[in-house]
C-alpha cells in the first residue's frame, strides 16, 4: 500500500522508534537486580517488524548485540506461526542452535498484535548472572567443552501465555539456577519493557495511522542504508585484506586461531569475508553471530546514528558454516564473545589504507579485565559475588594519543564497579587499581595503557581466571607504531611470596589470596621517532613512560631526574637508529 | 526595602527587582563582561535606578562556575588520595558511551597525574580502619604540597563516606601548613559512596573553588563600594540560595546556578494557579529545557555530567533534573545526505542570529519560521525596536523549501512542528517516561521562545493547561526573588531496612542536621526534610523515599517500605512486595526560610485594550486571514480569549490556535486551556 509520507510525520517518527527502545533500555537498567545488566549493561532492547527485521535498538550497551536478533523472532515465528502469537504472550529462548551465544544470553520478547495483525515485537536479550551449569558471573569459561555442561538450554518456550504465568516452567528454572532472585527478577524486568514498547507502539500507531508508520519504517531503512552507503563510497573500489590470531581456544592450546578477513569494496557496498577464519574448536570460543562484522561495519560508516536494518542492507557478510564464527549447535559456546573484539579489530586493520584519517591502531581486545570471585560468607552464609570489567588501552589516533583503561570495541556504556561498591557488599580488598607504565605502543601518537587491578580475597572462595589470549598478536601499531600489550591474570597464595601466571575458572582458594588483573595498552600510531621530544618528556613527567623506555622506544634521551630534553643527544640517538633500521 | 536577583547568562545579564513599597517591578538587562562579572553585575544595578542602599536583599546567579570548568580556567590544582588508587580519577568508570565510536574521548581529569599523591592509609567500607594515617604520612604529604606550590587542594580517601576521620585529620594539617591554600574534602562535598564520582566533585570543586571564591568575595566588595548593605545570597543548582561564606566553601554546588530559577519560578506560578504539579519549559536561542514539578517541588537529580555524558565531567551535587535539547530560536533547518529535513542542534544564537535579525544570519531558524507563519511579527519584534526581515526570512525559507518540493509556508511548518516534536520528546523524558502522566499537569513556558510554541506541545502531550507568566523572558531572575534558602547532604549507610537499628539512623540524621545547622543562615527558622535511598535488595539503582522524624523515631518500616512499593510501582510499571528492601544513602535538605515579596499584580492600563491582526498561519491549509493580535500589557485579569490569536509582549509572542482559549490569572498569567488535539 502506497501511503504518502509528510516530512514532519517522517522526522517525528523518525525519533520516536529510537526513544522506544531507549526507554525499554533505562526501565530496564534501573530494576534490575544483576550487575552485568546495571553496571555492565550486557543487554539490549529492540524492536524488530514481523520478520525480524530491526526497527530500532537501544543505544549504548554492549555493542556486539547490534546482531543476530534477528534469527531469534525468525525463528520464533518459524516455530509458532504468524498467528501463533497471543498479546501478552511472553517469550523465553537461548537455544544455541539458533542465538549461538553463551546461555546467558536470554533473550525474552512479546509480540506487537495490532487491530488483530502480527506487525512485529518488542525483544530483550539479556545476561543472567547464572543459568546453571558452570555459567556463574561472566558466563563460563571456554573450557567448557559441551552446551550441557553451561547450563539451561531454553528453546523458544512461553513462560506467560496470554499473560498467565507458566508455573511449570518457571519451576523448572527456578530450580536449576543459582541466584534465582535476581534472574528471576530480570525476567520480571525484562517483561516490563517488552511491554512498555508494545504499549508505546500501540500509542504510535493510533496516533499516525498503522500504514504511515508501516510506511516511515521503510523509508527510515532505505535512508539509513543510503547514509551508509555514502560513507563506502568514499572508500576506492579493491579487495582489503588483513589478519591476526588469538592464541588459542583453553583446550587446544598449541593450535592458535586464525583470524583472516577480506574486506570487498564496490560502488558503495562492502562485502566482508570470514572464511579464512578457523573452524569450530574444540573449546567454547566458538559462536554462530554476525556481531564482528555488524560491529566493524557500524563503527566505519556511522557510529553516532541509530540502529536499525537499513545500517546493514548495504553490507554482505560471508562467514560458512562450521566456521569459528558460524558454528553448529552442539559446539560449545560458552565464550562465544571472547574473540569479536579480535574479529572486529582485523577487519578495521583491512580498511586502514582505505580510511587512514579515521582508523586507530589496535586496542587491547579483550572483553575485560574482568574479576570474578564467589562464594558464600563463612560467617553469614550469604553468598557474594565480585564482578568487574576493567578496561584496557585503546590505539593511538591520526590526532592523539589512545584513550588508556577503556572497555573494548564490543562494549559500549561498560561501567567497571567501584572499589567503594565492590568492598561494601562483599569481603575483598581492593589494593589498587592503576595505570601500568610503558603498556602503551609506542608512536608518534601513543597507544593507551592498560591497568593493573589488584584484588585480596579477606574470606575463602573461588576465583574465575582465565588467562587472556593476545599474546601471539599482541595490539598491532599502524604506520610503523609499536604494539601495546600485555594483559595477564596473576595469583599470590598466603604465604607464597611470588605473583604466578594463572588460567582457571572457579579456582578455590584460601582467605587472603592476592590477585593481579593486568590489561593490555594499545598499539602505537606512527614512527614513535616522529613523536616531539616535550610529548615524550610530558609522559615520563606523568609516569606514563619511563626514562628508560623514552629512550629505548622514543629515542628521546632525558637529564638524570627525566626533567629536561637532552637535545643533541637525542637528534644524535633517533638519526643513529634510523640509519641503523635502513640499514 | 527592595529585593533584587541579578542572574548572569551567556549573552545578557537579566536583573528583576521588587519594592514591596511602592508594589512595582523593575527589569534590566545589560551586556554581561566575561572579562570582569562584577563590573557587569553593578553596572545592571545602576541601570535599574534602584540605589543599592535600599536593597534589603540581593539573589545572584552566575554561569561563573560551569565556566571556569567548561573552558578550564581553574586553579593549579593538587590531589590526595588513598594509595593505590593514584589513577581511580582518570580511569573513571571505563565505559564508552558512544559505543561504535572509534575516536571516542574520555572525560580529562583536572588534576595532572603528577599532581595526585597517594597517601599511606586505608579505611574499610564499615569506617574500621585498616592502616591509620600517621603523623610522619602526613608531614611528608604536607612537604611536598608545599613544594609543589598549589592554590588548592582536593582530598578524596576509599571510605571517607564511612568514616571522614583521616580527611578530616589531613584537611586540619593542610590549613595550616598552607595558609591561603583552597582545601576540599571529599566527605565534605559529597559524603556518598562511588570514589570516580566523588572524586570528581571534590576535584571540580577544588579546581573551580580559588576562583569562584575570589569572585563572590570580590562582589561583596563591589556591592558594598556602592552602598549595598543588605543580605547578598548564591543560587545554588539545587534551586535554593546560599550564603556567600558557603558558596565560596561548596561552589561545586553552583553548576547550574541560572537556568534553575525559571524552574522556581514555575513552580510558584503553578502552584499559586492551583497546579502544584506542572513542567517548567524554558525555550531560548539555543537549546529548550523541560523539567518536572511534582506536587510543588522541583524534581532533583543526585547530579549531572558537565558537558554530557560520554565525555563530561560527573558532579554529583544535587541540581534540578533538567532535560535539554538542542532546539532553540535560532536552530537551524537543513537537510542532511539523504534529504531528510532536520532542525538544529546548530545554532545561530545571537550573532549572526536568525535570517529576519539582518545581522548576517543566512541560514534558516525557527525564527524565520515563525516570522514567515506569521506568529512573530516583523513589525513588533521587541516592542518594534528591531524591525524583522521577513522578505529575507521567507526567501530563506524557500530555498530550502524548493529541495523539498514544499512551498515556502509549508516548509516554515514543517520546521516548527519538527522543532515541536524534538521538544516533545524533551517534555516526554521528564514526566511520560518517569512515570508521571502529562494530562495531570500543566506546562509553563517561559524563554523569548516558549510562549510560542508551548501550546502546540501541549497538543502533542495531552497537556491540557499552559501557563504563560509574566516576564517569561526574564523568568529566572524572576525565581531567584522567590527561591528559598536550601542545603542538600547524603550519607552512604547500607543496611536492610527489615533489620537497620533505628536508634543508629535517628543518631546519624541528627549528627546531619545539626551539620546542616552550620551553614544555613538561620538555624531555628530551618525545617529538615530527609529521605532514604531505597531498592529492592540486589538492585544498583534507588528511589529516593521520603521520611519523617516520627517514623524514623517510632522505627516505622512498614510504612516506609510501603511507600517504596508505591514509589516503584508507580515508576516503574511492577512492584516486589516478597523482596527484602535496603537502606544505600540518607538525604536530607535543610530548608531554611526567607522573607520572600509577594510579587505585584500586574497593572492594567485599563484605556488601552489595543489590537491589530494580521495573518496567521496554524495548522489549516489557508491562514487565518484576520488573526487578532492582543497586547499583553493591555489585558487585564479575567480577559477572556479565544483561539486563533497572538498576544504580544515586548519579548515573546504566545500563539493560540484554535480551539485555544486564553482566560487572565489574577496574577497576570495567561492561562490557555489548550483545544482538542488533532
Amino acid at each position: 500500500m502506497m501511503v504518502k509520507l509528510d516530512p514532519v510525520t517522517l522526522e517525528v517518527i523518525r525519533n520516536a522508534l529510537p526513544a522506544v527502545a531507549n526507554e525499554m533500555a533505562a526501565d530496564l537498567q534501573r530494576t534490575s537486580y544483576n550487575m552485568m545488566i546495571y553496571e555492565v549493561r550486557d543487554f539490549c532492547t529492540a524492536l524488530t517488524d514481523a520478520e525480524g527485521r530491526l526497527i530500532s535498538q537501544n543505544v549504548g550497551g554492549v555493542s556486539h548485540f547490534v546482531a543476530d536478533i534477528g534469527v531469534v523472532i525468525e525463528d520464533g515465528v518459524a516455530k509458532y506461526g504468524r498467528d501463533g502469537f497471543s498479546p501478552d504472550d511472553v517469550i523465553i529462548t537461548n537455544h544455541q542452535r539458533v542465538a549461538g551465544q553463551h546461555l546467558n544470553n536470554i533473550v525474552i520478547y512479546m509480540p506487537f498484535i495490532y487491530e488483530g495483525d502480527l506487525l512485529g515485537f518488542a525483544v530483550t536479550r539479556a545476561h543472567w548472572i547464572d543459568v546453571g551449569g558452570m555459567s556463574t558471573g561472566f558466563g563460563a569459561g571456554p573450557t567448557v567443552t559441551d552446551p550441557w555442561l553451561e547450563g539451561l538450554q531454553i528453546d523458544q518456550l512461553r513462560i506467560y501465555e496470554g499473560g498467565r504465568l507458566n508455573e511449570t516452567l518457571h519451576q523448572i528454572i527456578k530450580d536449576n539456577i543459582r541466584y534465582p532472585e535476581s534472574s528471576l527478577g530480570d525476567l520480571r524486568s525484562q517483561a516490563a519493557a517488552c511491554k512498555l514498547a508494545i504499549r508505546r507502539m500501540q500509542e504510535l500507531m493510533d496516533r499516525y495511522g498503522r500504514e504511515t508508520v508501516l510506511a516511515s519504517i521503510d523509508t527510515i531503512f532505505r535512508e539509513t542504508e543510503q547514509k551508509c552507503r555514502n560513507v563506502v563510497s568514499t572508500i576506492a573500489d579493491g579487495v582489503y585484506a588483513a589478519e591476526s590470531v588469538y592464541d588459542d581456544d583453553s583446550v587446544d592450546i598449541d593450535q592458535p586461531i586464525e583470524i583472516k578477513v577480506k574486506v570487498t569494496v564496490e560502488k558503495g557496498h562492502m562485502t566482508i569475508d570470514l572464511s579464512g577464519c578457523s573452524t569450530e574448536r574444540r573449546g567454547a570460543v566458538n559462536a554462530r553471530t554476525l556481531a564482528g562484522a555488524r560491529v566493524a561495519y557500524k563503527a566505519l560508516t556511522a557510529p553516532q546514528e541509530p540502529v536499525n536494518e537499513g545500517s546493514f542492507t548495504a553490507l554482505d557478510i560471508v562467514i560458512p558454516e562450521g566456521n569459528v564464527m558460524m558454528a553448529r549447535y552442539p559446539a560449545p559456546m560458552s565464550s562465544w564473545s571472547l574473540i569479536v573484539p579480535t574479529v572486529v579489530d582485523t577487519i578495521i586493520k583491512a580498511l586502514s589504507p582505505a580510511m587512514p584519517h579515521v582508523i586507530p591502531a589496535a586496542h587491547h581486545g579483550l572483553l575485560g579485565g574482568s574479576i570474578v570471585f564467589f562464594g558464600n560468607h563463612p560467617e553469614t552464609g550469604k553468598s557474594f559475588i565480585v564482578q568487574s570489567i576493567e578496561g584496557g588501552g585503546w590505539g593511538g589516533r591520526p590526532m592523539e594519543d589512545g584513550e588508556s583503561g577503556s572497555v573494548s570495541v564490543c562494549q559500549g556504556d561498560v561501567r567497571n564497579a567501584p572499589i567503594e561498591k565492590i568492598e561494601m557488599q562483599n569481603p575483598v580488598l581492593v589494593e589498587s587499581r592503576g595505570f601500568r607504565t610503558d603498556s602503551g605502543g609506542a608512536g608518534k601518537n601513543r597507544g593507551g595503557l592498560g591497568l593493573d587491578v589488584r584484588v585480596q580475597n579477606l574470606v575463602p572462595g573461588k576465583w574465575n581466571l582465565s588467562r587472556p589470549k593476545r599474546v601471539k598478536t599482541p595490539p598491532w601499531g599502524l604506520w610503523g607504531g609499536k604494539p601495546g600489550g600485555g594483559a595477564n591474570f596473576l595469583l599470590c597464595l598466603p604465604g607464597e611470596n611470588d605473583f604466578k601466571v594463572v588460567d582457571s575458572v572457579m579456582r578455590p582458594v584460601p582467605a587472603e589470596t592476592r590477585v593481579i588483573v593486568r590489561t593490555g595498552g594499545g598499539g602505537g600510531w606512527g614512527d614513535p621517532f616522529e613523536r616531539a621530544p616535550e610529548r615524550v618528556l610530558s609522559d615520563v613527567r606523568e609516569g606514563l613512560v619511563t626514562v628508560e623506555a623514552a629512550e629505548r622506544e622514543y629515542g628521546v634521551v632525558l637529564d638524570a631526574p627525566g626533567t629536561g630534553i637532552d637535545r643533541a643527544r637525542t637528534e644524535e640517538l633517533r638519526r643513529k637508529r634510523r640509519e641503523g633500521e635502513a640499514a | 526595602m527592595t529585593v533584587l536577583a541579578v542572574d548572569i547568562g551567556g549573552t545578557f545579564t537579566d536583573l528583576m527587582a521588587y519594592d514591596p513599597g511602592d508594589n512595582r517591578i523593575v527589569q534590566a538587562k545589560s551586556l554581561t563582561t566575561p572579562d570582569d562579572l562584577v563590573r557587569g553585575v553593578l553596572d545592571c544595578v545602576d541601570k535599574s535606578g534602584i540605589p543599592a542602599a535600599r536593597v534589603a536583599s540581593l539573589i545572584h546567579g552566575s554561569t561563573i562556575a560551569i565556566n571556569t570548568l567548561i573552558e578550564r580556567k581553574g586553579a593549579k590544582a593538587a590531589l590526595v588520595v588513598t594509595e593505590g588508587t593514584r589513577d581511580v580519577y582518570a580511569i573513571g568508570r571505563g565505559n564508552r558511551p558512544e559505543a561504535y565510536n572509534l575516536l571516542f574521548r574520555r572525560a580529562r581529569p583536572l588534576v595532572a597525574r603528577r599532581d595526585t599523591f597517594e597517601a599511606h592509609e586505608r579505611m574499610m567500607a564499615g569506617g574500621e580502619v585498616r592502616t591509620p594515617l600517621d603523623d610522619a604520612e602526613i608531614a611528608r604529604l604536607t612537604e611536598a604540597l608545599t613544594r609543589g606550590g598549589f592554590e588548592s587542594v582536593a582530598v578524596c580517601f576509599l571510605h571517607a563516606y564511612a568514616n571522614p576521620e583521616h580527611e578530616q585529620k589531613l584537611g586540619a594539617a593542610l590549613n595550616q601548613a598552607l595558609p591561603g591554600c583552597y582545601v576540599s574534602l571529599s566527605h565534605e562535598i559529597m559524603r556518598e559512596y562511588r570514589e570516580y564520582e566523588r572524586t570528581s566533585t571534590t576535584a571540580v570543586n577544588a579546581y573551580i573553588g580559588p576562583r569562584v571564591g575570589g569572585y563572590v568575595r570580590n562582589l561583596e566588595t563591589g556591592l558594598a563600594g556602592v552602598g549595598f548593605a543588605g543580605e547578598l545570597s548564591i543560587m545554588q543548582s539545587n534551586g535554593g540560595v546560599m550564603a556567600p561564606s558557603v558558596a565560596v566553601r561548596r561552589p561545586v554546588t553552583m553548576m547550574e546556578s541560572g537556568p534553575v530559577g525559571g524552574i522556581i519560578a514555575a513552580a510558584e506560578v503553578g502552584r499559586r494557579l492551583g497546579h502544584p504539579n506542572a513542567i517548567s519549559f524554558d525555550m531560548g536561542g539555543t537549546t529548550a529545557k523541560a523539567s518536572l514539578i511534582g506536587d510543588g517541588q522541583v524534581t532533583m537529580a543526585e547530579g549531572y555530567y558537565v558537558g554530557g555524558y560520554a565525555s563530561g565531567d560527573p558532579v554529583m551535587a544535587p541540581v534540578a533534573d533538567i532535560v535539554e535539547v538542542g532546539a532553540g530560536g535560532g536552530s537551524i533547518a537543513w537537510l542532511d545526505e539523504v534529504g531528510a529535513l532536520k532542525v538544529g542542534p546548530h545554532s545561530a544564537g545571537a550573532d549572526p542570529g536568525p535570517i529576519a535579525y539582518r545581522l548576517g544570519g543566512a541560514e534558516p531558524t525557527i525564527t524565520d519560521a515563525n516570522v514567515v507563519l506569521g506568529r512573530i511579527g516583523a513589525d513588533d519584534f521587541l516592542g518594534g525596536e528591531m524591525k524583522l526581515d521577513a522578505e529575507s526570512a521567507r526567501a530563506g525559507i524557500a530555498r530550502l523549501g524548493d529541495k523539498l518540493h514544499m512551498s515556502a509556508e509549508e516548509t516554515a511548518r514543517a520546521i516548527v512542528s519538527i522543532a515541536i516534536a524534538k521538544m516533545s520528546l524533551a517534555v516526554r523524558q521528564v514526566s511520560v517516561e518517569r512515570g508521571f502522566d502529562p494530562r495531570e499537569f500543566a506546562l509553563v513556558a517561559s524563554g523569548g521562545a516558549g510562549p510560542l510554541h508551548a501550546s502546540a506541545i501541549a497538543r502533542e502531550l495531552h497537556v491540557p493547561t499552559v501557563i504563560i507568566p509574566c516576564f517569561p523572558a526574564h523568568f529566572s531572575a524572576l525565581g531567584m526573588l522567590i527561591a528559598e534558602e536550601r542545603h542538600d547532604f547524603v550519607r552512604t549507610y547500607l543496611a536492610r531496612l527489615g533489620e537497620v537499628d533505628f536508634a543508629t539512623i535517628g543518631m546519624i540524621c541528627e549528627e546531619m542536621i545539626a551539620e546542616a545547622g552550620l551553614v544555613v543562615r538561620k538555624e531555628a527558622a530551618a525545617v529538615p526534610q530527609l529521605s532514604f535511598d531505597l531498592r529492592y535488595v540486589g538492585q544498583e539503582f534507588s528511589l529516593p523515599v521520603p521520611v519523617s522524624q516520627e517514623q524514623i523515631a517510632a522505627a516505622d518500616r512498614g510504612a516506609i517500605r510501603a511507600e517504596f512499593d508505591r514509589l516503584h510501582e508507580q515508576r516503574y510499571a511492577h512492584r516486589a512486595d516478597d523482596e527484602e528492601v535496603e537502606i544505600i544513602n540518607i538525604r536530607l535538605s535543610m530548608l531554611g526560610s526567607r522573607a520572600l515579596p509577594s510579587l505585584p499584580k500586574p497593572e492594567a492600563d485599563q484605556g488601552a485594550h489595543h489590537y491589530s491582526a494580521r495573518p496567521v498561519l496554524f495548522d489549516g491549509e489557508a491562514p487565518v486571514a484576520n488573526c487578532p493580535v492582543y497586547r499583553r500589557d493591555a489585558l487585564t485579569p479575567g480577559a477572556d480569549i479565544a483561539g486563533p490569536a497572538l498576544i504580544q509582549e515586548y519579548a515573546s509572542t504566545a500563539v493560540l490556535f484554535p480551539g485555544d482559549r486564553c482566560r487572565l490569572g489574577d496574577g497576570g498569567e495567561l492561562v490557555i486551556t489548550v483545544g482538542a488535539t488533532r
